[in-house]
């Protein structure tokens, strides 16, 4: 993996369309967040009781795990168990086959792209139908998703525009993105209903009823799980909450973070089948609770609190590496600095060794995470531990020792920041380095931001004595 | 083993459970749970003024959920709201009605009903159980005299509320909604998408309209 990153990287940081692309997308995310939270003065407040709920319901996930499946095996759900990916696949293909599907709606799901069920429902010849319009796209492009709230962030509309021209039977003729829209809401529509089976995610499992939240904008998850015979939920074992009630303090957190909005459009909780005399649901319900790491996370006191990630996407947006690199690069489910953590901890740190070490450790993610994940003080200890392991390349491994080396001597390190921070001037300009010896791999293709004339440190000092 | 018991397993030996059933005890867990809930007007946004019917209507025009509203006296006011609005719409006087006997023992006289939207249907009209001022939701639950697709289907969704069952807060649903019916529909304005560009587009698959009757009784 280690080199396929760096390609990856090398590919996207060249790509300009890519990165206009990000920055429409991600710009205008981090502004709207900023206003929502002007808005909610309570957001301190409540990024502290959020971070406990998801702490207590951590601490005793056993306990909720315990009472949502009895909730929800008395609503009528079946609730089934999976320890890996392969077997939360082959547990959903099972439920598809016995329901005769032949067709499969998918409502939008990072835990479904996480257990590879896209690839695994093709596999089996099942027809997938991807209803969140950025899956849409995804799939019309054979990719996979390049951010866990905007999939298909990486496209431009010129290049949405071309996708549906070439598959859409009665595509858009102006190219304006609402006729782009109104494209895919033809196109998907006979599908919605002639799907056998819907499948969905869960943004929280809530304990106390045994009901499945969902949240969407665009209201693909109810015309995803409604019309066929048969819905399947797959879900991560983190996302208990103890009631309806400790759901909506996170909601508040949730939304705001992910696209500034106080509440999604369509936020529906899923308890059991269709119930005798209800107009319309389907007859038979699924839940899949999938391990799949997240029990390994819990015995891991330098990993638990990412059991917290409520998926908001927010570290991704204020991330400058994700904003220049996008989520392709990092070659996995979840991209930027919650990915970083994650990845490594899903797939095996073997696998994702380039991944915490593509982190300024600038502490942006930390600042907005809505759970308060200290994300680089976790993406520190994957670095300690790949550095233990012997994971490190032998050309990171020297310039990091001569760097622990001075920063264990204080002075030492002092004298050397500020050495090389006036070093760093003599390439300035105009407040961003373009070029610097030693450092070609970062500014081939982006500035780095030129340092102020003296050092944090140096700065801190002067301050300090009131100068 | 099976795969249950496998994850529990893990589970519980990454919590440090001594013995397999070491229960937590669930009255002390329920109690941690609770004392979560405290306070909660530190953790949500302050309503402006103290009338949830006023916040309500505000917050259901505002450009956070981009609705609009209309306002009748009664129940018996609605088929006449309805048709205002269509006819500012200029839509036919046809209509998936929600068969909620509340509505469908109205006068509507003059108006196409059918009992469940089509897949194009152009407009649809229910009766919401619940609002939420906060947010400016309408809470709908499924049932005999509810279906979900009513919501989601028609281009414009027209939806009634009664003053009287407007909640002030988000946690207000949680402690008067009852037992889970199969959905709890929660629906904060038209559907929407940013998926391209990050640019805001209505209609994305559910209705591109939401337009709510504040009914005073
Ligand atoms: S780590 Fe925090 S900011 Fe990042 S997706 Fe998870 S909850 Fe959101």
């Amino acid at each position: 993996m280690g080199t396929v990153f760096k390609r990856d990287v090398a590919r996207a940081l060249s790509d300009a369309t890519l990165k206009t692309a990000i920055d429409r997308t991600t710009v205008t995310a981090e502004r709207k967040r900023a206003a929502a939270l002007t808005d909610y003065p309570q957001f301190a407040a409540a990024r502290e009781r959020g971070t406990r709920i998801k702490d207590h319901v951590v601490a005793h996930l056993d306990h909720y795990l315990l009472e949502f499946e009895r909730n929800a095996t008395a609503s009528g759900a079946t609730v089934h168990w999976a320890a890996d990916s392969e077997e939360a696949c082959r547990i959903v293909l099972g439920i598809c086959r016995g329901a005769g599907a032949r067709r499969v709606t998918r409502s939008k799901s990072m835990l479904g792209e996480e257990i590879g069920l896209p690839h695994a429902l093709e596999a089996a010849g099942i027809e997938r139908v991807e209803t969140d319009l950025a899956e849409h796209i995804v799939q019309l492009a054979g990719e996979t998703p390049s951010h866990i709230i905007w999939p298909a962030l990486h496209k431009t509309r010129e290049q949405v525009s071309a996708l549906f021209k070439a598959s859409h039977r009665d595509p858009h003729k102006t190219e304006d993105v609402e006729a782009m829209v109104e494209s895919a809401r033809r196109e998907l529509r006979d599908r919605f209903l002639s799907a056998e089976v819907g499948i969905s995610g869960a943004n929280f499992l809530v304990a106390d009823s045994g009901a499945v939240c969902t949240v969407t904008n665009e209201g693909n998850a109810e015309l995803t799980t409604t019309p066929p015979r048969v819905h399947i939920v797959t879900a991560g074992i983190e996302k208990l909450v103890p009631s309806l009630a400790h759901a909506f303090v996170l909601l508040r957190l949730l939304v705001r973070s992910a696209t500034g909005a106080d509440l999604t459009q369509y936020t529906t909780f899923h308890c059991g089948p269709k119930r005798p005399g209800d107009l319309d649901g389907p007859q038979e319900f699924h839940i899949v609770l999938v391990d799949n790491g997240r029990s390994r996370m819990l015995a891991d006191a330098g990993l638990r609190e990412m059991l917290r990630c409520i998926r908001c996407g927010a570290c991704m947006n204020h991330c400058v590496v994700y904003r220049q690199i996008g989520g392709h690069a990092y070659g996995a489910t979840y991209p930027g600095p919650m990915g970083a953590v994650l990845t490594p901890a899903l797939q095996g740190a073997e696998k994702a060794r380039d991944l915490p070490h593509a982190c300024t450790l600038n502490g942006r993610c930390q600042e907005v995470c809505p759970v308060g994940i200290p994300l680089p003080a976790l993406l520190r200890g994957w670095r300690d531990r790949s550095w233990k392991d012997g994971l490190v390349p032998q050309s990171v491994r020297s310039g990091l020792w001569l760097w622990r080396f001075a920063a264990e001597r204080p002075r030492l390190y002092h004298l050397g920041t500020a050495a090389a921070v006036r070093a760093m001037r003599l390439f300035r300009r105009g407040g961003w380095i373009g070029r610097m010896p030693l450092a070609g791999a970062w500014t081939r293709y982006r500035d780095f931001p030129a340092p102020a004339g003296r050092t944090f440190m140096e700065q801190l000092r002067d301050r300090e004595r009131g100068r | 083993m099976s795969a249950r018991d496998a994850v529990l397993g893990a589970v519980k030996a990454a919590l440090g459970r001594s013995r397999p059933a070491d229960p937590a005890d669930p009255a002390a867990v329920a109690a941690e749970a609770l004392a979560l809930l405290a306070d909660p007007d530190a953790v949500r946004p302050a309503l402006p003024g103290t009338d949830a019917a006023v916040a309500f209507a505000a917050r259901v025009v505002s450009p956070k959920v981009g609705a609009t509203l209309d306002r009748v006296e009664a129940l018996a006011d609605l088929p006449g709201a309805v048709r205002r609005y269509l006819d500012g719409q200029g839509l036919p006087h046809l209509l998936a009605l929600q068969p909620d006997p509340a509505l469908q023992g109205l006068d509507w006289a003059g108006f196409e009903l059918r009992d469940a939207a089509l897949p194009d249907e152009a407009a649809a009209f229910g009766l919401a159980r619940w609002g939420i001022a906060e947010t400016g939701s309408l809470v709908f639950h499924s049932g005999p005299d509810t279906a979900v697709l009513g919501h989601f289907l028609p281009l414009h969704h027209i939806a009634a509320v009664r003053a009287s069952t407007i909640l002030p807060h988000l946690e207000d649903y949680a402690a008067v909604c009852g037992a889970a019916p199969r959905n709890a529909n929660l629906i904060t304005g038209a559907s929407g998408t940013t998926d391209i560009e990050g640019s805001y587009v209505r209609g994305a698959h559910g209705p591109r309209f939401l337009h709510v009757l504040l009914v005073a009784d």
